[in-house]
């Protein structure tokens, strides 16, 4: 029997943001595949649509929860390192929603021209920079088969 | 390019959670290119392979309703034997029963991206 996933100390029930970040790295994986021209049948288009949308409105979810959770503090935060943080969470969730419409365009075949290919790859990047996630397209040479 | 050994796989997906499960599927959709088959109990996974078909692959939460993990995958071992049984949990005392119920995979929760390509890798491509 072969194992897989963490050490016993680290098992836990997976929760929404275990959910999301992985999904966010598929949809990541998903473009990165695409930009590498790996095919897309019918099925992986349907799981990158399907894939894009959640992470769409789980990001939006986030957004709001976040907006709320401000909105209830009576003290107005005036600390600049917090307007910062919160700033840079919100581009961050802004990129990740552009990313999902971009999946999503991608896979109905309407993300075409030499422009829209560099927005996705600048996009990748900046979240990605953001993530510190490295991606390696060799590790996954079987997407290369539809 | 590594060839696929196991042409038009079918796997089926089980688990009462459906956030995880829905995102097990969109993995393997994807990976495979293939529809994937989705149960919230292991009775209804069951009742689907009696009527219908096995699939070359299950992957399996074990604490499910109607039949848990290890019964799941011992009447689909005895029906089908050869085809491949992956068990998942997020209890670490359940690591070693699914070893002694003859499992091919035991996947720790919480599952990753990159797991479930080893899956692919291991149980589709390389076979």
């Amino acid at each position: 029997m072969i194992r897989l996933g963490p050490a016993s100390v680290r098992m836990r029930a997976m929760s929404d943001d275990d959910i999301f970040s992985s999904r966010l790295k598929l949809l990541i994986i998903m473009a990165k595949a695409y930009l590498s021209d790996c095919p897309l049948g019918t099925y992986r288009k349907k799981a990158v649509i399907e894939n894009a949308n959640h992470v769409f409105y789980h990001s939006l979810h986030l957004v709001s929860e976040s907006s709320t959770l401000k909105d209830n503090v009576f003290e107005p935060q005036t600390e600049i390192g917090s307007l910062k943080k919160t700033s840079e969470e919100h581009l961050f969730h802004q990129r990740v929603q552009l990313l999902a419409v971009m999946a999503k365009a991608l896979a109905e075949d309407r993300l075409r021209g030499h422009f829209r290919k560099k927005a996705l790859i600048d996009n990748l990047d900046k979240i990605c920079e953001t993530l510190i996630f490295k991606f390696q397209i060799r590790d996954v040479n079987f997407l290369k088969v539809a | 390019m590594n060839p696929v050994n196991i042409p038009n796989v079918k796997i089926a997906v089980i688990d009462d959670d459906l956030m995880a499960r829905d995102f097990v599927v969109t993995v393997l959709m994807y990976c495979v290119n293939r529809d994937v088959l989705s149960f919230d109990s292991g009775l209804a996974a069951w009742r689907y392979i009696e009527d219908y078909e096995s699939p070359d692959i299950i992957i399996s939460e074990i604490d499910v309703p109607g039949l848990n993990g290890f019964e799941l995958i011992a009447k689909f071992k005895e029906k089908s034997p050869g085809k491949k049984c992956l068990l998942m949990s997020d209890n670490p005392a359940n690591e070693q029963p699914a070893r002694n119920s003859g499992a091919d995979a035991f996947l720790a929760k919480p599952v990753s991206v990159n797991d479930l390509f080893d899956v692919v890798d291991t149980f589709v491509v390389k076979g």
